[in-house]
């Protein structure tokens, strides 16, 4: 019983392993409010002076603050925050996949 | 917690990341290698250089595992008569110095860096089998010097794609330990099936 158990998790996890890898070629990196924006601009490849700007903060490259501290500072949830830099990431052409339209492709 | 963690890591950078890695390594459970592939990324960013970031996550992770070792060897005796239920009893335990005892070095060296859920149990464990500490420290360090350069040359290689490639990661970690478990119970199955034939005697 317990050696079948092992051949069947030995087969999930690898199939999860391989579907994990698949979409590391495939899919945009979620925004989380661990992350810092210039995090965010190097996983979208957009320049981080942008993305200061759409949530505005005056561009500084040296600003490693995450969204969480920053959405605090300013007095709103972290997740208009988030909102704010996937419009700006959607309108540099990187739409993240919670914006994509159903059943699409992001470009 | 990992949101905090992360959110820590990202403002402050190298104190956080060797605080981090020196406590999971005494064997509290922390996300420890999504932090070193965000490191990795954060090496491709320029925050921090590259040797800086996999000599402090080593340093701190053996300093942590010596701890757990320290605990197993000094502690050990009224660690497992207090707490010897929790880790499944003696008969368990007496099973874990054994493993300790016969894969020594190379059994410390693969828990650092291919099968990391077990590398708290093993510091642990060889502390309580009294395996020299000095081959412990060298195997320790050489198991974590390339857990380090591994995650953080992964996490340089797709910074773009910390979150996936941690999943892919944890889930080939498990993946190798389910494989290990297969093969282990597949020759303990095959050795009592071997038993059972006519004309097969017992082994002693």
């Amino acid at each position: 019983m317990a050696f079948c158990v092992a051949i069947a998790g030995t087969f999930i996890f690898a199939f999860r392993a391989g579907r994990h890898a698949h979409h590391l070629r495939w899919e945009n990196e979620p925004i989380r409010p661990w992350m810092s924006v210039p995090f965010i601009a190097h996983t979208h490849h957009v320049p981080s002076a942008a993305l200061f700007r759409a949530i505005g903060i005056e561009p500084q490259p040296h600003d490693r603050r995450p969204l969480r501290t920053i959405a605090r500072e300013q007095h709103r949830p972290v997740e208009d925050l988030m909102r704010d830099l996937e419009r700006a990431l959607a309108v540099a052409g990187h739409t993240h996949p919670s914006l994509a339209p159903p059943g699409g492709k992001a470009p | 917690m990992r949101e905090q963690i992360l959110a820590a890591f990202a403002q402050y950078g190298s104190p956080v990341l060797f605080a981090v890695v020196t406590i999971a390594s005494i064997g509290v459970p922390l996300p420890v290698s999504l932090l070193l592939i965000v490191t990795g990324s954060l090496v491709a960013q320029g925050v921090m250089p590259m040797w800086w970031a996999i000599a402090l996550a080593t340093a701190g992770s053996v300093i942590g595992d010596q701890v757990g070792y320290a605990i197993g060897r000094w502690g050990g005796a009224a660690l497992v008569a207090r707490f010897g239920g929790m880790l499944g009893g003696p008969p368990r335990i007496a099973a874990a110095e054994a493993h300790a005892r016969r894969w020594g070095g190379p059994g410390v060296f693969l828990t650092r860096w291919l099968v990391t859920p077990l590398g708290s149990l093993i510091n642990f464990t060889s502390g309580i089998a009294e395996y020299p500490w000095m081959r412990f420290l060298l195997w320790d360090a050489l198991g974590e010097a390339l857990g380090a350069a591994i995650y953080i040359v992964l996490g340089r290689v797709f910074s773009d794609r910390v979150l996936e490639l941690d999943a892919a990661l944890g889930d080939f970690t498990w993946t190798i330990l389910a494989l290990a478990a297969a093969v282990a119970l597949g020759w303990m199955l095959w050795q009592y099936l071997r038993r059972q034939k006519p004309g097969v005697p017992d082994r002693p």
